[in-house]
């Protein structure tokens, strides 16, 4: 199926909000504000009890509807589903969130026959369904925003995709990444996945300008839909990275050990194989997703393995120097050409071996100096600077000139800051100049290796 | 005889394990190397075909009805010449049948033993989500222990293969250890790469486990190929 058909439930020039109401604290009142807010397009809120609502002219029902709408938002008790997306589809709508629960994952038979029913309906008439039991779509840019959850604070207009199995966790990461200000292009929980589900929607976002960055939540995928997952990323991750965070890890009782291979074969070892297979990224904890979101938010590709570590704090030198090499970096001895131009611009008391040492007395014009010479080597394949900044000689004013280098070397430079506001104010400086900062040295060494495992990762296949 | 008739008559006859002799000759048509084995129904059968196999030579009783073999004296090892064989296959037909009454009886399958080497793990299964899936590890406790597996979904390249091998924890055992010399990973990864052909054309086998293979300085072999059907397969 094509992704384009997808289009409908991101960019839609007219919506119907079936089950709208003007109660409040309801779902379908909730729905119903989010677009009067934000969406540009014509609305159409559908209750047979209701005129009006919130100053929008109401409809009794779906066949009275001006015109077929793009996308249909269905929000009424699960019993009269199949009956409103039959309505919908003789109207020739062909893109439906179903967010109404009560279908299979009540374990009932009930349910269970409904959901059987909408799949039926979705296919004789061709509607592309997302749902049901979801909390559907957030799209920062188009202003369809089904979100229910009127106290999440919704993140600003960004390029982080997120698909997410769990709508509950697609709430709470908005939130979040609102209050640490990460930009979002789209957000979808897609429920039950009767119809488009990890995959089709894996496929839009690596289509969509917008995003840049596609992250995941994933339980489990839709039976035999492996192999065209794999192949879908595969084409996603030369063009975008795609960080999958796989819920479950923990091994499946339930599959009966037929054989040896069998019995160690856990759902989350094949999981990682194939994730590897595809050059998807995978993050093993909430921390590690979201440090590696904003590495490659901010950060160009790394070229090779080689790092160097500019500090004005021994201790967190080595720190970092442990960290980065446990996660297979190379931390390089400066070379005699290198060593010999430090020194001449270092006083002598500075260490010129990686990591550099530009010790507590430093000021912003050390740093300036030695990072001018680090990125215009070709042997430098990454910079970490520690900037504590607790030092009393520093301003921070190298921070400018550090994004400027970046831009001019093309090469991963990020961050590390420790300590109370004054390293908040630094850290925030930092970010506001595209370099991703961290708190931890081995949070930083872990997201680089993302980076860089990333990164030769897509220089190989596009050699290839 | 073909795959696809050795698992049709197993299923035919309600069988989800296929025998020895039937495991081994779906993994020799994939080309995955292994022992030079018959099957034999009687002792002057074994006597004939002995000098043809080679020596040390190992017997093992072939029924879909027995599992540990051992226990009913349906594994003999090393023997040395034909007078050897016959004397124990006409032994174990009838310690098995005095032990095991109601089993049925295949055969004793008989095959040279193979040389020591580097014990390995090749494997495959069949995925609801991803389907064939192949599995690398090395023998014994780094894989009953350690769990010290790696796995990739089909199809594999040899490329594929080979950074599976080496992506194992204790990979660097491979590379020879304590005097051994370096296992063959080229021949491992050939095997990898034919058990995912094999997996991948043959839908009705839920699982195969090569263990061990046997990985020398040049060449490897799978001395044990077990075959498991998935039920309700018709």
């Amino acid at each position: 199926m094509s992704s384009e058909k997808l289009l409908e439930f991101f960019q839609p020039e007219s919506v119907a909000i079936i089950g709208a109401t003007p109660k409040e604290g309801k779902v379908g009142r909730a729905i119903l504000e989010n677009f009067i807010k934000k969406f540009k397009g014509r609305i159409y809120p559908v209750n047979p009890q209701y005129d009006e609502i919130l100053g929008l002219k109401c409809y009794r029902n779906i066949k009275d509807l001006p015109e077929s709408p793009d996308l249909a938002v269905i929000a009424i008790p699960a019993q009269h589903v199949p009956s409103a997306l039959m309505e919908l589809g003789e109207k020739g709508c062909k893109a439906a969130i179903i967010i109404s629960g009560g279908f299979r994952e009540t374990g009932t038979q009930e349910g269970a026959k409904l959901e059987n029913e909408l799949v039926e309906i979705s296919k004789k008439y061709n509607i592309r369904v997302i749902g049901p039991n979801c909390i559907g779509v957030f799209d920062n840019w188009s202003g369809v925003d089904t979100f229910f959850t009127t106290k999440m604070r919704r993140p600003p207009r960004g390029y982080v995709g997120f698909i997410s199995q769990s709508g509950a966790f697609a709430t709470a990461l908005m939130d979040w990444m609102a209050y640490h200000e990460i930009g979002v292009s789209r957000a979808i929980s897609y429920g039950n996945k009767i119809d488009v589900d990890d995959v089709d929607l894996l496929e839009f976002l690596g289509e969509d300008d917008k995003t840049r960055v596609i992250l995941m939540y994933v339980e489990g995928l839709k039976e035999n839909r492996g192999k065209s997952f794999i192949e879908t990323a595969r084409k996603v991750t030369l063009k975008k990275p795609v960080i999958v965070y796989k819920a479950g890890k923990t091994s499946r009782g339930g599959r009966a050990a037929s054989s040896h291979t069998a019995a160690l074969a856990g759902d989350y070892s094949v999981y990682r194989a194939a994730f590897k297979q595809a050059g998807v990224i995978e993050a093993e904890s909430f921390d590690e997703m979201m440090d590696v979101v904003r590495i490659f938010l901010d950060q160009p590709l790394m070229r090779g393995n080689r790092v160097y570590v500019v500090t004005d704090a021994g201790g967190v030198g080595v720190m970092l120097t442990d960290a980065l090499t446990k996660n297979g970096f190379e931390l390089p001895i400066t070379p005699p050409d290198l060593k010999e131009q430090l020194k001449r611009i270092l006083p002598p008391h500075c260490i010129v071996e990686n990591p550099i040492d530009l010790t507590g007395d430093t000021d912003d014009e050390r740093y300036i100096r030695v990072l001018d010479l680090l990125a215009k080597r070709d042997d430098v394949d990454a910079i970490v600077v520690v900037a504590l900044p607790q030092v009393p000689g520093l301003k921070g004013t190298f921070i400018e000139y550090l994004a400027k280098l970046k831009k001019e070397c093309n090469k991963p430079i990020v961050a590390l800051t420790i300590g109370s506001e004054v390293s908040m104010e630094t850290a925030r400086k930092l970010r506001e100049n595209g370099i991703t900062v961290f708190e931890s040295p081995e949070r930083l060494a872990n997201a680089l290796k993302a980076l860089r495992d990333y990164s030769l990762y897509v220089i190989k296949h596009m050699v290839d | 005889m073909m795959p696809r008739k050795i698992i049709e008559n197993a299923l035919n006859e309600n069988r989800t394990k296929l025998l020895e002799h039937e495991a081994f000759e779906i993994a020799k048509y994939y080309g995955i190397p292994t022992p030079n084995a018959v099957l034999v129904k009687t002792p002057e059968e074994a006597y004939d075909l002995a000098d043809k196999i080679g020596y040390p030579l190992v017997l093992k009783i072939v029924s879909p009805d027995i599992t540990h073999k051992s226990d009913v004296g349906g594994v003999k090892l090393g023997l040395k010449n034909k007078e050897e064989v016959s004397e124990a296959v006409k032994e174990m037909l009838k310690t098995v049948q005095s032990r095991a009454p109601n089993a049925r009886i295949a055969g004793i399958i008989m095959y040279k033993m193979a040389p020591p080497g580097l014990e390995v793990i090749v494997g495959g299964v069949r995925d609801d989500v991803f389907g064939a899936v192949v599995m690398f590890g090395l023998g014994g406790i780094f894989v009953e222990v350690l769990r010290d597996v790696s796995f990739r979904i089909s199809p594999v390249s040899l490329d594929d293969a080979l950074e599976m091998i080496n992506e194992i924890k204790s990979a660097t055992i491979l590379n020879g250890f304590r005097g051994q010399p370096p296992a063959d990973k080229h021949a491992i990864a050939d095997i990898i790469v034919k058990t995912s052909k094999l997996l991948m054309e043959n839908q009705e086998i839920e699982s195969i486990d090569l263990n061990p293979v046997i990985a020398y300085s040049q060449g490897a072999l799978a001395v044990d190929v077990r075959i498991v059907l998935k039920r309700g397969n018709k």
